[in-house]
């Protein structure tokens, strides 16, 4: 059976969904997100005024890359990993937290907001999604295929390289 | 494992080329940038040292489409090729759904090809993977050298069994860039299926 990376769907994403929306309000924040270890978007928020965010999918695989290299780091040390993990610009700042081993949550600030604010907040909301997913007792909703699988996808990839096939 | 969001009703893979250093991994991911239409493709995010070496990764997000209702993302990745980055390539096979070895066909680099393939089994073994479980195909890159060596010669080194899909390739010139992630795309496509 196929499992989500987190137990992110129904009343445990609504939670987690409000949740992120207070963070970005009570800290001032730009935006908030959830990512996976393997660097993918699983949920995000982003404050009324804060621009356009750059690419999310991007930003989320740099992270995950960089959580994972700093690991590495830690570890060439004999830790387990390094405690604090925030970056600072002129401008514009990250700071993560880890949501168990499956995911990182990761809030984007900029000068309007006070990095120790954005560590108090940041770390209280990574407690309560913990909370939240850990209390969460829906069964997982399940996916499946039926037999004409392999042609929809045969078909899916005719669709998306059949626009340009090698020279 | 590929990564499912309900919320987003989103099916999210990885997938990793993999192979000896300067052996065309990060040209194929140029290369599909390229040909890839707009809308379909992401940022191309090269993370490289001043001479264009790759030293981290490159990355390029991948939208194919919906199927069942379901949005299937691939994100791309390349590791660095040359041997000192081998904490790099474990990071970056964390969690991979399938993989591309971009073989080089030069003769001199038969050996740093079966070195590569070895250094890719190990890395998997340190993240409990084994290749064996892992949808996986052989690019041979290269085949317009002049001296390059014959597809056989390649595939007798590194897939002897004959089992693994091969296809060969002059990446630069977009030619066997297509082919072999179509197919390692439809051997993730079918696993998924499997494990459900």
């Amino acid at each position: 059976m196929l499992e989500p990376s987190l137990d992110l769907y129904g009343q445990t994403f609504d939670q987690v969904d409000s949740l992120l929306k207070e963070l970005i309000s009570r800290s001032h924040a730009r935006y908030a997100m959830i990512v996976d270890m393997k660097g993918f978007v699983l949920m995000h928020a982003r404050a009324l005024w804060a621009p356009t965010p750059p690419s999310l999918d991007s930003l989320a695989t740099l992270v995950a890359s960089n959580y994972s290299a700093n690991t590495a780091i830690a570890q060439l040390f004999g830790e387990r990993g390094f405690k604090e993990m925030v970056q600072q610009g002129d401008q514009v700042g990250t700071y993560m937290e880890e949501l168990g081993d499956k995911a990182l949550l990761v809030t984007v600030f900029d000068r309007s907001a006070a990095l120790g604010r954005v560590k108090l907040i940041t770390k209280a909301t990574a407690d309560a999604i913990k909370v939240v997913i850990d209390s969460n007792s829906d069964d997982a909703p399940t996916l499946s295929f039926g037999d004409d699988w392999a042609s929809d996808t045969d078909e899916l990839l005719d669709g998306f390289f059949g626009e340009g096939k090698d020279s | 494992m590929s990564t499912i969001n309900f919320a987003a009703r989103e099916i999210n893979f990885k997938l990793v080329y993999y192979g000896p250093g300067l052996s065309g991994k990060t040209t194929n991911l140029k290369q599909i940038y390229e040909k890839v239409p707009g809308e379909a493709k992401g940022e191309l995010v090269s993370l490289a040292t001043e001479d264009e070496r790759t030293l981290f990764f490159d990355f390029l997000p991948l939208d194919l489409g919906k199927v069942n209702g379901f949005t299937t993302r691939f994100h791309l990745y390349t590791v660095p090729g040359q041997v000192f980055y081998n904490t790099s390539r474990k990071i970056i096979l964390r969690g991979v759904d399938g993989i591309v070895f971009v073989a080089d066909s030069a003769p001199n680099r038969l050996r740093a090809n079966a070195e590569s393939l070895r250094n890719l089994r190990e890395n998997l073994a340190e993240n409990n993977l084994k290749l064996r479980d892992i949808p996986y195909v052989i690019q041979v890159n290269k085949r317009d050298l002049s001296d390059a060596v014959p597809v056989e010669m390649v595939q007798m080194v590194l897939d002897p069994d004959g089992t693994v899909p091969l296809y060969e390739a002059v990446a630069y010139r977009f030619e066997g860039v297509f082919e072999p992630l179509r197919a390692v795309s439809k051997l993730v496509l079918d696993k998924l299926a499997e494990r459900t």
